[in-house]
This record gives structure tokens, sequence and C-alpha cells, in this order.
């Protein structure tokens, strides 16, 4: 897996495009800095399957105290505490 | 006395598993929590984690081998001597069933997607009526009656020209829950509708307060119905056989939506928690089921449950009641109406429509259990 944090917004992004339009919603023009549950293009669940699917997808366990805005309140927030983690 | 331990539920749709690998052996002794073997569905792989402290009696099942969630895996004793009920063992019915089914049972194998190895022939063939006997008899009295075995009602072939088609394992899982409801329980269903504002408001504070990144709202709404089972026992109790079985434990079930996948997770021993701890259980059981990682203690046992379908803006939601239980709350809110609706389905054997409406009354106003602080959401009446 590429940790190029270009790369890991990207597939971010195209991820909560994909969990959002299960919801019927358009996520295309989230932005990084965005935060993802203010939004209203996510739902709870949709925020954990996102989290589910980063945990898997970078092969890094994130504890439930770690679930917080400061660390994937955002696509940029996610990119940096995923490169804390394992950069 | 012996004490059977038996094939995980994986998930509610999900009637049989495989058996992937089983590490012990007759006479070795085990520990509560030793993981011992594996299973597996078409989703999942999980560990088979002993439920109690002791010698192992006898193995009623093999790796490779189909089993049904319910039925014995093996037989626990406080000594490695104890003498083991008379049930048929998968040995045993392996013998008896050697003889070839009849047409008439092949259908009904195939219809209930049994697997003829673990039934009993009484006499050279397999029969229909032998495959009747066998799910009286487990549904009655052997360890499978926590899961009880599905009708047997066989139904004329359509007129018009076809194909039966063998259902997926989630399908027959499925078939088995439904089918519990339309014969055990005496399922009703009523709504009311509710002013969701003041639930959000409370959700939104404790949100802030606590520092949550997810909306708690449902989960404090399920934590306040497992709190209301403390007060009004009823609504955690089942029929069985014609007399009451409250449930000790109040083990929250909560639907979670996985892609095309519904899991019924629960949260166990939820009487011991306080919201927190609540919320945070929940968090974990349900990640575990989008992961598709759900331990047999998460997928099984639930005494009441809860269910939302607010996220695909639903305006109604009848669900069907899990095998013995006698109440599911299932939530709505159209996200464009400004109003939500509470509904349940329950079991009139255990319950009355007063009985239900006092608890989603109780339930529309936004009360976190144990919880102290300076929001007061009686005010908002």
């Amino acid at each position: 897996m590429n940790l190029n944090r270009n790369e890991i917004k990207t597939a971010l992004h195209a991820k909560v495009v994909e969990l959002a339009q299960a919801l019927d919603m358009d996520a295309s023009e989230v932005t990084d800095d965005d935060i993802l549950p203010a939004t209203g293009l996510l739902d709870s669940n949709a925020i954990l399957e996102l989290v589910v699917w980063f945990e898997a997808a970078y092969d890094f366990p994130i504890s439930q105290e770690e679930i917080n805005i400061d660390n994937l309140g955002s696509i940029n927030a996610m990119a940096d505490f995923l490169l804390s983690r394992k950069g | 006395m012996a004490s059977p331990q038996t094939v995980p539920c994986v998930n509610i749709n999900d009637e049989f598993v495989q058996i992937v690998s089983l590490n012990v052996k007759q006479g070795d002794f085990v520990k509560n929590g030793d993981v011992v073997g594996t299973v597996e569905t078409d989703k999942s792989l999980i560990d088979v984690a002993v439920e109690q402290d002791g010698y192992v009696l006898r193995i009623d099942c093999a790796p490779e081998q189909k089993a049904r969630v319910g039925s014995v895996m093996f037989w626990l004793g406080a000594a490695a001597d104890e003498p083991v009920p008379e049930v048929i063992s998968t040995d045993a019915e392996a013998r008896n069933a050697a003889g070839r089914p009849t047409a008439k049972a092949r259908a009904m194998l195939k219809e209930l997607n049994l697997d003829p190895a673990r039934i009993p022939a009484s006499g050279e063939r397999l029969t229909a009526a032998d495959i009747e006997d066998w799910l009286a008899r487990t549904g009655k009295t052997g360890p499978a009656a926590a899961l009880p075995s599905p009708s047997t009602r066989t139904e004329d072939s359509p007129t018009v020209s076809g194909e039966l088609l063998e259902l997926s394992a989630e399908a027959a899982g499925m078939l088995h829950t439904v089918t519990w409801h339309r014969d055990h329980a005496a399922a009703a269903y009523l709504e009311l509708e509710y002013d969701p504002k003041p639930w959000e408001e409370l959700a939104a504070h404790y949100a802030t307060q606590q520092k949550l990144m997810l909306s708690p709202l449902l989960p404090l709404m399920a934590f306040r119905l497992a709190a209301l089972a403390r007060e009004r026992t009823l609504i955690n109790s089942t029929i069985v056989n014609a007399r009451r079985f409250q449930y000790r434990p109040v083990n929250l079930g909560f639907t979670v939506q996985v892609g095309e996948m519904l899991y019924l997770t629960v949260v166990r021993e939820t009487q011991d928690m306080d919201a927190g701890q609540f919320i945070a259980a929940l968090g974990e059981v349900q990640r575990h089921a989008m992961a598709h990682k759900l331990p047999p203690q998460e997928a099984s046992g639930a005494t009441l449950s809860f269910s939302s379908m607010a996220r695909w803006n639903v305006s109604r939601h009848i669900p069907i009641l899990p095998p013995q239980t006698s109440l599911i709350v299932a939530h709505a809110a159209p996200k464009t109406s400004g109003k939500a609706v509470l509904g349940a389905t329950y079991d009139h054997r255990v319950l009355t429509g007063f009985d239900v409406t006092q608890v989603l009354l109780a339930l529309s106003r936004p009360l976190i259990p144990g919880m102290t602080g300076t929001y007061h959401p009686e005010s908002t009446y």
C-alpha cells in the first residue's frame, strides 16, 4: 500500500463519494478540509463504515477513543493521522 | 451435569455454518473464553470460544461439516467421566442415515436446506415422516430448541413452468426467523409519532459534552430502551412451552446494515453499563459487523431489540421479531416531515398494546439514565 499523501487523500475522497452515493447524496465536491460529520453527506453509520474501511485499507488499528474530530474529522485529518502512525 | 457447547450464530441470516477447525479432543480440559475452533459462512470467519470451564466429554461435529446454528458441537462437564445426555450423536445419525432419501424426503430436504446425514432414518430409506419427526424432536427437546425448526408445511408447485432454486444461507436464515415469527409469536404492531427535536438536542448536547465525533442519538435511544427493560421486565422476556421465560441479562439487539447484509448485533449485559460504556460497546460491535467479523457473543442472544431505518428516509418500518424475544422497537424519521415515528413489533402472548404504548411513550421522551448535568430535557415540553 502506497503511503503517498495525495494518493491517500484521493482514495479517501473516492470512498466518501461512494458511501454518500449509497445514501443518495452527491459528495463529489467535498473538500479535504470539510468536517465530514458536519457536511450532512454521511450519517454516523457511513462514517463508521469509512473508519472501518480506512483501518483495513491501510492495515492500522484504530481504537474507539481515537475516533474523534482531531484524528478523523476530515480527509486531511485522516491522512495526517495515518501518516503520523505509519509514515 | 453435562452442558452443550453449541454451534454459534454468525449472523441472523445464517442458519448453517461450516466447521473449519476444531482443536479439542475428548478428555481435554478447557477454560471459559478459550478459542477452540473456527466456523465460517460465505461472509465471515469467526472463532469459537468456550462458554464455560470443563472437560470435553464428547464431540458431535467434525471439520468440513456443515452444521446448523444451535446444534451441539461438543459436551462439557465438571468431571471427565460425567455422562452425556441421551441425544443422537452425529456418528449415530450418519449410520442411521445410510439409506437414501425418498423422493418426497429429497424435496423436503431441499426446501428446508437440511443435511440428510444429520437425520436418522427409521427404515431402509429416509422418509418425509423421518424428517418431520426429527424436526419436531430437535425443535422441542434438543439443543436446537433455541432455534426452532422451520415449518414442515409443504406447498404445491406453481402451475406455471419454472424451477426450484436453493436458498442461500442468508435467505435460509431469514426464512428461519420469519418462520419463528409466524409460527410461535402472536405478532402485533403499533406506532406513535413524536417530536424528534428534544431527543436530537439532548444527543447534540451529550456529543458536545463527551466530545464525540459520531451522533449518539440512536445509541442513546437504544440505551434508554435497555434501561426501560430494567423497570418493565416483561419486555425482556418470552414464552417457552406456555410459560414466561424472564431473561436475567438485558442483551440489546441493534440492527446494522452492511452492504446487502443485515446483522442483528448484540450488546450483552447492558444492565451493568452507563451511557458512555454502552455507546462505546455498541460502537465496537458495529465496527465488527462492518468488517464482517462479529464474534458469536455479539451476534446472538438478543433479549430485546432496536432498529432504525431513519437513514433510508422511510416513514414506516414493521420489523420481524427476532426469535425468542417479545419486542423490537423500530425507529423512523423521514427527513422532510419534521416528525419521527417509534413503532414496535411485539409478541401479544407476552405484552399488551397498553404495555407497548407505555414503553414507546417513555422512549419518546429524551432521557439518559444515570446522567447528571445541566441539560434538562423535560423543560423542552
